[in-house]
């Protein structure tokens, strides 16, 4: 469908993507641009608007829910059928050959795809083997991703392959804004008359783009520029060898721009503003990115230092393909109340550096505080990279829930979700030699293929606590309640969801159900009473019952129980009965349905009990001791565990 | 999935809830507007509201036999259908604007579309068929509990929503048409939160709460007697204040183009959203088509401070930096004195 859109022209402001898209038509070896910021900033509005100024490029979309077989290609269904014959029915990376490839959201992409996609973009050939047919063709394209971090991030493997990265936000300025304001308003209200209106400027910056186009062979690059972007990627620390590459054909799309031959400094200087920041290491945390940024562009580039204590692993290409990890970074004081950014592992995947630290470090804030345990974001850089969409346990959904990317041959099982399309595709080449009786197709068992489907499922974490007079006494309870908060200030971006019960005195309640919402989890735990008696038995039957019930409901979910005890329990149920036996008979009921567990044992006194090994015995889960706590954290315990 | 068939509920005999009700008239008014979130606990007339819209929607141009009912004058955003058709020949016809239903267990293909089997195994064609979006250009698409929506089918909305258009590239059928919807969601800020990404799609967004008033609590439930009791009856009763909207909303669509905005009243814009530090550029867009939508709807052809802060009131609360565990002020004292 062809659109009427917003001409490219008639943004106001916005310089760096548009810098960014021109460079990137006048030299597609570049290779493509990642534009990330806030919404509403006229990203997809630029992109959109760059075939008007070049005819020879159209944009190809990626959509988000595509399946692979429109990606890579399939079977054509009609030749297969009528003639018997297999042919290709190429995907859009055929149509993106020469052209711009586009991924809206492009960090809301399922990994299935991005493999797929990854592989092309670095060979620039789509090979296809499936379906019973095999081929190739050339697949070379500008890729452009816009992207809203706040939704999550790109693994490094990726964001390597946009050869410049643009972080964008809005217009400040008053003036700006009207304009802004009063164009978006006359395009809607005319747009065809709208277009007309900038037809002019269009035409004159589309000459400008050709006579670019046709300079840029012409451009010589000198063993000084060449020295010059070797230095800044490596004071910038980059892995691998593109950065170098992609700021020297940015500086000769910026000459030729501009009509010039020779490539100069400023190119150069200006091009690795582009280039190297989303290369330089260590950098999965935008936070640091952006200081980078900043000092970088009111330094000259020769300022630039590299992160104290920072090896600087010498990589090859090939080993970039390989996710390394970044060192520890430096301690930093945890000031800010900004969710924490991290990606959150697969439970298979261990943390692979945690020594002990000062643990003062670990110390929480005041109760009810948001806190960010430092070495939390350490232990979590090189985990994020792992992390496509930066939602907590992308798994392969086995219900009819969940994006449908791919299919597979049906084994053996009963099947329920068959991927029509592709068992059409399947049986297709054989119909003629097929006895169809009536049927308008015959397809047999070999034929029946079934979806691959990819679900982000967030986690579900139930705190039970003791909230008994002893918790009340250190400041434990406080820390708990940090935790739980810091947890669900990053559900809020991932989806999890937390539960509270708290037992004390003769009863164990349920605090909060289990949500989403942060604003009611804020209120609930507000006032967490402490005192009194301690029914452990109650509080574990509490969650017992709140589990079964989230699994009758929602199959997918993975509970996880933390509780957060010192073991001992007092208050009984009948005279004869003895608290703790009580608790461990409650324990084994959860133990006997594999729920996960986890206990953060609290137990902290001279004389050791050691009442929560017997319950972990019996419950079958993960038993972290304070000292465990101290060298991680509440909060990176239970993620890991999980 | 089907549009609300059997009639529901009388639109102006909802009590009380002004800002909801104003949000979803300002967006029938002018479909451009981009649609309204409405936030608010179990029982305040929520999804009545929305559904009971379908009984004021105006009549409107279609091209006939179009199956996206795609507008013959709006040039710019035909489908590839309507498009071959050659200029001055196309048929018109005229329907309503619908209210059509996303239900929360909606799949992915049935929302954005998928291959006609039926049609590929017949002929080995492949053909698209058609899924709610498509249904849905040119109307209002409900999501109720939109909160629950399973995340992938929130990113396809999102697409969509932005761009007008509905691109398909899935099981073996490549596919674009136009689906300029107008967005309108309920939900209840106890079972979650909406991602601040989907959020910001809401052009407005209304937070409803119970009335306090006894009196209103009273003719809540008399008129919600009377409804139960004789459905005719009371569409009767009502039908003239009914009718004394649908007027008002036609006249609003008529003066819309007329109406003008002074240097002030865009710089006022500005400044409030630069003031309250809302992200991106949207906001100030959308408060300039709302108060230019309000002036219409209150019969008049120029934006007035009134409109603009009425305005601010419906697009900024669910735009304003918010951090976790905070709650978000917002003061219309503080922006009336901007």
């Amino acid at each position: 469908m062809e659109r009427v859109v917003f001409p490219f022209t008639a943004v106001i402001g916005q310089d760096k993507i548009k810098n960014a898209l021109l460079w990137n038509i006048i030299n597609p070896k570049i290779g493509g641009v990642l534009i990330s910021g806030e919404k509403g900033t006229a990203k997809s509005t630029l992109i959109r608007g760059v075939p008007a100024l070049n005819e020879d490029i159209k944009i190809v979309e990626l959509p988000l829910n595509i399946t692979e077989d429109r990606l890579v290609g399939a079977i054509d269904l009609k030749t297969a059928l009528m003639q018997g014959a297999k042919t290709l029915d190429p995907g859009i990376l055929k149509e993106a050959d020469g052209n711009i490839l586009y991924v809206d959201e492009v960090n809301l992409l399922s990994d299935h795809i991005v493999n797929a996609l990854l592989e092309v973009a670095a060979s620039g050939v789509n090979k296809i083997e499936r379906e019973g047919i095999s081929g190739t063709h050339d697949s070379r394209f500008i890729l452009i991703g816009s992207m809203n971090q706040e939704e999550g991030k790109l693994r490094t493997q990726f964001l390597d392959r946009f050869g410049l990265y643009v972080e964008v936000e809005s217009e400040k300025d008053l003036m700006m804004r009207i304009e802004i304001m009063e164009r978006r308003l006359n395009y809607e209200s005319d747009p065809l008359a709208f277009v007309q209106q900038f037809a002019q400027m269009t035409n004159e910056l589309k000459t400008r783009v050709e006579a670019a186009k046709k300079q840029l062979e012409k451009v010589e690059v000198t063993a000084n520029a060449i020295r010059l972007a070797a230095t800044l990627s490596s004071s910038a620390n980059c892995a691998g060898h593109r950065g170098e590459i992609v700021l020297i054909e940015t500086a000769k799309a910026i000459a030729a721009f501009d009509g010039r031959i020779m490539i100069n400094i400023d190119d150069i200087r200006t091009a690795a503003e582009y280039a190297l920041a989303h290369r330089a290491q260590p950098e999965p945390q935008y936070q640091q990115e952006e200081d980078w940024q900043e000092e970088e562009l009111d330094d000259t580039p020769d300022d630039m230092e590299p992160p104290e204590d920072m090896e600087q692993p010498e990589e090859q290409e090939q080993e970039e393909q390989e996710q390394e990890e970044p060192p520890p970074q430096e301690e930093q004081e945890p000031e800010t109340i900004e969710p924490p950014e991290f990606d959150e592992t697969p439970p298979e995947d261990p943390p692979d550096s945690i020594d002990s630290e000062d643990p003062d470090e670990d110390d929480v804030q005041e109760a009810g505080e948001l806190f960010v345990i430092p070495r939390w974001q350490d232990a979590h850089v090189n985990r994020q990279i792992n992390r496509g969409t930066g939602r907590r346990n992308l798994v392969k959904s086995n219900n009819k829930q969940g994006r449908y990317v791919g299919y597979r041959m049906a084994g053996k099982e009963r099947i329920t979700d068959l991927a029509f399309d592709a068992t059409v595709r399947a049986a297709a080449p054989y119909q003629s030699i097929r006895d169809k009786g009536l049927r308008a197709i015959a397809i047999e068992s070999e034929d029946l293929r079934v979806k691959i489907r990819e679900k982000r499922t967030g986690g579900c974490i139930i705190f039970v606590v003791d909230a008994s007079a002893s918790m009340g006494a250190n400041k434990r309870m406080r820390e708990v309640k940090a935790s739980i908060l810091s947890l669900l200030s990053v559900s809020y971006q991932k989806r999890d969801r937390v539960g509270l019960i708290a037992f004390r005195k003769d009863s164990a309640e349920l605090l909060l159900g289990i949500t989403r919402s942060v604003d009611l989890a804020q209120k609930k735990l507000a006032d967490l009473p402490t005192g009194n008696k301690t029914p452990l038995a109650k509080g574990l039957d509490l969650a017992y019952e709140v589990v079964m019930g989230l699994k009758m409901k929602d199959p997918d979910a993975i509970p996880t129980i933390v509780l957060v005890s010192d073991g001992r329990a007092s208050g009984k149920s009948s005279p004869t009965a003895n608290p703790f036996d009580e608790a461990l008979k409650s324990a084994q009921r959860i133990g006997n349905q594999n729920i996960n567990t986890i206990i953060l044992d609290t137990e902290n006194d001279f004389i050791r009990f050691h009442l929560c090994e017997k319950l972990n015995e019996k419950l079958r889960g993960t038993l972290l001791t304070m000292d465990d706590l101290k060298a991680e954290g509440i909060v990176e315990a239970v993620s890991r565990f999980r | 999935m089907e549009t609300t068939e059997k009639r529901g509920y009388c639109f102006t005999a909802i009590v009380g809830q002004e800002d909801m009700k104003t949000a979803l008239v300002l967006n029938v008014i002018n479909p451009n507007l981009g649609g309204v979130l409405i936030r608010g606990e179990k029982g305040t007339a929520k999804s009545t509201a929305v559904r009971s819209l379908a009984e004021l929607l105006p009549q409107r141009a279609e091209v006939a036999g179009c199956r996206f009912g795609c507008d013959p004058s709006d040039k710019a955003h035909l489908c590839n259908e309507c498009k071959e058709i050659p200029e001055g020949t196309t048929p018109v016809s005229y329907g309503k604007m619908a209210v059509i239903d996303l239900p929360v267990s909606a799949t992915e293909d049935r929302v954005v579309g998928t291959l006609d089997m039926e049609h590929a195994i017949k002929t080995g064609e492949k053909k698209f068929e058609a899924g709610i979006l498509a249904k849905a250009n040119r109307n209002i698409l409900y999501v109720d509990e939109v909160n629950l929506l399973d995340d992938h089918v929130v990113d396809v909305l999102l697409d969509s929503a932005a761009m007008g258009v509905n691109t398909v590239e899935r099981e073996g059928v490549s596919y674009s048409h136009p689906a300029h919807f107008i967005l309108v969601g309920t939900m209840n800020p106890e079972e979650g939160d909406l991602r601040p990404q989907l959020i910001d799609r809401f052009a407005l967004s209304v937070t409803v709460v119970g009335e306090r008033e006894i009196e209103k609590r009273i003719s809540v439930v008399e008129n919600r007697l009377k409804f139960e009791n004789s459905p005719e009856d009371f569409f009767e009763e009502f039908e003239p204040i009914q009718q004394e909207l649908r007027d008002r909303i036609t006249k609003a669509q008529e003066i819309f183009s007329q109406v003008t905005y002074s240097r002030e009243v865009l710089e006022r814009i500005a400044r409030i959203c630069i003031e309250l530090e809302v992200n991106g550029h949207r906001a100030d867009i959308v408060m300039l088509k709302t108060a230019m939508t309000l002036a219409a709807y209150n019969g008049r052809t120029e934006v007035t401070d009134e409109d603009v802060l009425e305005a601010a009131k419906l697009a900024l609360p669910h735009r304003m930096r918010r951090k976790p565990f905070e709650e978000v002020q917002f003061d219309y004292a503080t922006i009336a004195s901007i």
